[in-house]
């Protein structure tokens, strides 16, 4: 079977974030990654398109993205301090989000930074 | 004070590597950007660069240097401090110089390379800004770099750890006005890391929700705040099942930045990159599940007595 191959795709596994990589798939894993490092490679290729996971888990339990995202709702918007916290393995997009969520909720906001 | 990599790249001649260990935890940064390009300006690469490693100890990095120097483990501020005095040609006894470790030849030789240098560059890792003095050793090492400008052209850089953390400063700063440490609970935001810095609250046990992503507490935090995180509703967004996770009411798979979700990342010098996704996840993205949050959480009453909501950052910008 033919690999499709992409060219200078980003790492985001350090913050190198080197974009020259060549990626070749098979739509389901990453079966190599062009000058990528150690570190890059082992992330590339360590990400499938399995679904090795459940959509979601409430109290250990399988559950709906649907189901999870009210109870995460709920669960934060009743709580008188909650905190919004990591945001580094995620895009800007997610992140800005993230900003929004905090504001909303009249919560704490935080990131690996401060450890 | 500071650049981007680029020029790092094209014109660096003198690299400092302090507290990190580049080798093993950015293997990358040698070979793209700093001591082995060869460049215009640099046209020999490795052979017109000359690289220093202070550390505590001997790394793989160290290896690669050309002048390897061990620092007595919490020492880094005093050395900082008696390089701002060397430079400027002031007095500094010996006994202060034993107590870092390193011998007066060393650092004078190490101070008329930083001066004869043309284009001079500090990388400053967790070893620096994670022992004893933390910022402070950040903010005299930042000091020096600036006052090495008196002299030559000096700049100083973190290195930053894993993923988008940078992104994760460079958005908050954006939006909020601050980069870590934030609180809204008077409905604008407030910073004061220590207070509102993420270690602290759950060590006191000060909130009472927590929503992690893009992280895993739960694998690297002290225990007495893992502890709070197993006694408060935790919810945990990630593209694995994290030890987070397991100690979380709710958990949801999302896709992996990069790999299967689009977006953008930022680079350790601020530099944005589009991010290419190989893969098509059958999980949905962060952006996407935080959105779908977001907008429950809006259908329910504002936290504020009714009518005194104030505008949201988000309808701002
Ligand atoms: S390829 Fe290696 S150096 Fe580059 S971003 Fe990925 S992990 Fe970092």
């Amino acid at each position: 079977m033919t690999l499709q191959i992409i060219d200078n795709a980003t790492c985001t596994f350090c913050g190198c974030v080197c974009d020259d990589i060549q990626l070749h798939h098979d739509e389901v894993r990453i079966h190599e990654a062009k000058k990528a490092c150690v570190l890059g490679t082992a992330y590339f290729l360590n990400h499938t398109a399995e679904k090795k996971y459940p959509d979601a888990l409430i109290d250990g339990k399988e559950a709906t993205v649907e189901e999870a995202v009210q109870t995460a709702a709920t669960l934060l918007h009743e709580a008188d301090m909650p905190l919004v916290y990591g945001l580094s393995n995620t895009t800007c997009e997610a992140q800005k989000l993230c900003v929004a969520m905090a504001d909303q909720l009249g919560g704490l906001l935080d990131s690996h930074t401060s450890l | 004070m500071t650049c981007t990599l680029g020029e790092v790249k094209q014109r660096a001649d003198f690299i400092v590597y302090w507290g990190g260990n580049p080798a093993e935890c950015h293997p990358r940064h040698f070979t793209k950007y700093t001591i082995m390009q060869k460049s215009k300006f640099l046209p020999r690469g490795r052979k017109d660069r000359t690289m220093v490693m202070v550390d505590i100890r001997e790394t793989k990095s160290a290896k690669a240097a050309n002048i390897f120097l061990q620092v007595k483990p919490g020492k880094d501020f005093e050395l900082i401090t008696i390089l701002r005095a060397l430079i400027k040609d002031q007095q500094v006894g010996d006994e202060q110089i034993a107590e870092t470790g390193l011998t007066r030849e060393a650092l004078d030789d190490l101070v008329q390379r930083m001066k004869s240098c043309k284009f001079g560059c500090f990388f400053f890792g967790m070893g620096l800004s994670m022992t004893r003095g933390k910022h402070m050793n950040s903010a005299a090492l930042l000091t020096l770099a600036a006052e090495m400008n008196a002299f030559t052209k000096f700049v100083a850089m973190p290195m930053r750890g894993h993923g988008n953390v940078t992104g994760a400063d460079v958005i908050m700063r954006w939006q909020t006005g601050y980069p870590f440490g934030i609180t809204f609970n008077r409905g604008y935001p407030r910073y004061n890391p220590g207070e509102f810095s993420t270690v602290d609250v759950l060590v006191r046990g000060d909130c009472d929700a927590a929503f992690i992503i893009g992280a895993d507490p739960g694998a690297t935090m002290p225990q007495p705040a893992i502890n709070h995180l197993k006694r408060i509703p935790t919810i945990c967004l990630d593209p694995h099942v994290t030890h987070t996770s397991k100690l979380a009411r709710v958990h949801i798979t999302t896709a992996a930045q990069g790999i299967s979700a689009p977006g953008t990342a930022y680079r350790m010098d601020e530099i944005p990159m589009p991010l290419k996704p190989a893969l098509k996840s059958p999980y949905p993205t962060d952006e996407e599940v935080v959105r779908r949050i977001n907008e429950a959480i809006a259908q329910k009453p504002f936290w504020l007595p009714e009518g005194s909501q104030p505008q949201m950052i988000s309808t701002q910008v």
